[in-house]
């Protein structure tokens, strides 16, 4: 579930992170994939990147988020046809 | 031997007034050579551009013919084209537009058999394509023979660009090292995408072959920059030269040109 920084009922445990550029508090459960879920982002067309480092899509799930953590999307565009 | 006529000048005086363009720069794109493969979305408005804008030698790759649910975006072709051969309806615009552009046609597909051969008479390359397997194919030939390629994507109202010196800055794989995959991600005619973001994508395009071409400003090299239309944001992502890239890491796995099957493969078949 996400919060804005200001939300009061905001979860002492939750997480302040950097998304896209954007500072972002998140207390859902502190991996990839539920991240991703939790903003409605398609986990098998987007790529991640944790302070500068690509994720290898297979590990979503086993990679976890720390406090500060700068977080970036990488959206496959192709065009037409896959 | 390149100089500019007078019609040109005059043409061309809003460039030439830029001091960073000025006659030199303007000379530089005359002898310039673009290649842009696809004709479509991002193609229509980067290959205006380049016309008007007074680039030597353009090429087109384009095989496909124009239909009439590419005229939301595709802003080269008209009413009257639909069923034309788009590079030929390409030609036609691009030759109204400006008679001074010399216009190479490649009516087919691009293969692993003849992309060198195309690309090497181009001083930079613009991604235009609308498929998985010819960006990949398309970014491993310009890694390999070291071509300048401007990268474009577009989808709902998301776009997308980057531009590489293939072999020395980080190229499309040190980002998206395989592509995704097929069925997974929704191609444009199943998900849609705003026409405008099209025209967006592809002007940015065509501005980094300009800047390039004639040496102003700062490439949009080892960055990534994403566009989304909705929220009215660009985020620019850094993008680095991956040691374990696989065409232009430090031990490429890929040395000869692969092929995606656009069916249902998952994997790289074999060289």
């Amino acid at each position: 579930m996400l919060k804005t920084r200001n939300d009061r009922t905001r979860p002492r445990l939750g997480l302040n992170l950097s998304v896209q550029g954007k500072k972002q508090a998140y207390s859902g459960p502190p991996d990839v994939r539920s991240l991703l879920e939790a903003l409605g982002e398609n986990s098998t067309y987007v790529n991640v990147r944790i302070n500068g480092e690509v994720l290898d899509r297979r590990d979503f799930e086993k990679i976890s988020l720390h406090e500060g953590d700068r977080i970036d999307f990488l959206y496959f565009m192709g065009g037409g046809i896959v | 031997m390149f100089n500019l006529s007078e019609e040109e000048i005059e043409r061309y005086s809003r460039h030439i007034i830029l001091p960073e363009v000025g006659g030199g720069g303007q000379q530089k794109l005359k002898q310039s050579s673009v290649l842009v493969i696809g004709a479509g979305g991002l193609g229509s408005p980067a290959l205006l551009y380049l016309t008007a804008a007074g680039v030597g030698r353009i090429g087109v790759i384009e095989d496909d013919v124009v239909d009439l649910t590419n005229l939301q975006r595709q802003v080269l072709h008209a009413t009257p084209d639909v069923g034309k051969a788009k590079a030929k309806s390409a030609s036609e615009t691009m030759q109204r537009l400006n008679p001074h552009v010399e216009i190479d046609i490649h009516q087919h597909r691009l293969t692993k058999n003849n992309i060198f051969d195309i690309i090497e008479s181009y001083d930079v390359i613009v991604d235009g394509v609308d498929n998985f397997p010819t960006r990949y194919l398309l970014n491993d030939a310009c890694v390999m023979k070291n071509k300048t390629l401007v990268e474009g994507g577009i989808l709902r109202f998301m776009g997308l660009i980057m531009s590489i010196r293939g072999g020395d800055t980080a190229c499309y794989r040190c980002v998206f090292e395989e592509p995704p995959p097929p069925g997974t991600v929704p191609s444009c005619a199943e998900a849609g995408v705003l026409g405008a973001v099209a025209g967006v994508v592809g002007t940015l395009q065509a501005t980094e072959v300009l800047k390039i071409l004639t040496g102003i400003g700062k490439p949009l090299y080892n960055r990534l920059l994403q566009f989304d239309a909705e929220e009215l944001r660009f985020h620019e992502v850094k993008a680095k030269r991956n040691p374990g890239c696989p065409v232009c890491g430090k031990k490429p796995s890929i040395t000869e040109l692969v092929e995606y099957d656009y069916a249902c493969e998952t994997q790289a078949p074999k060289p």
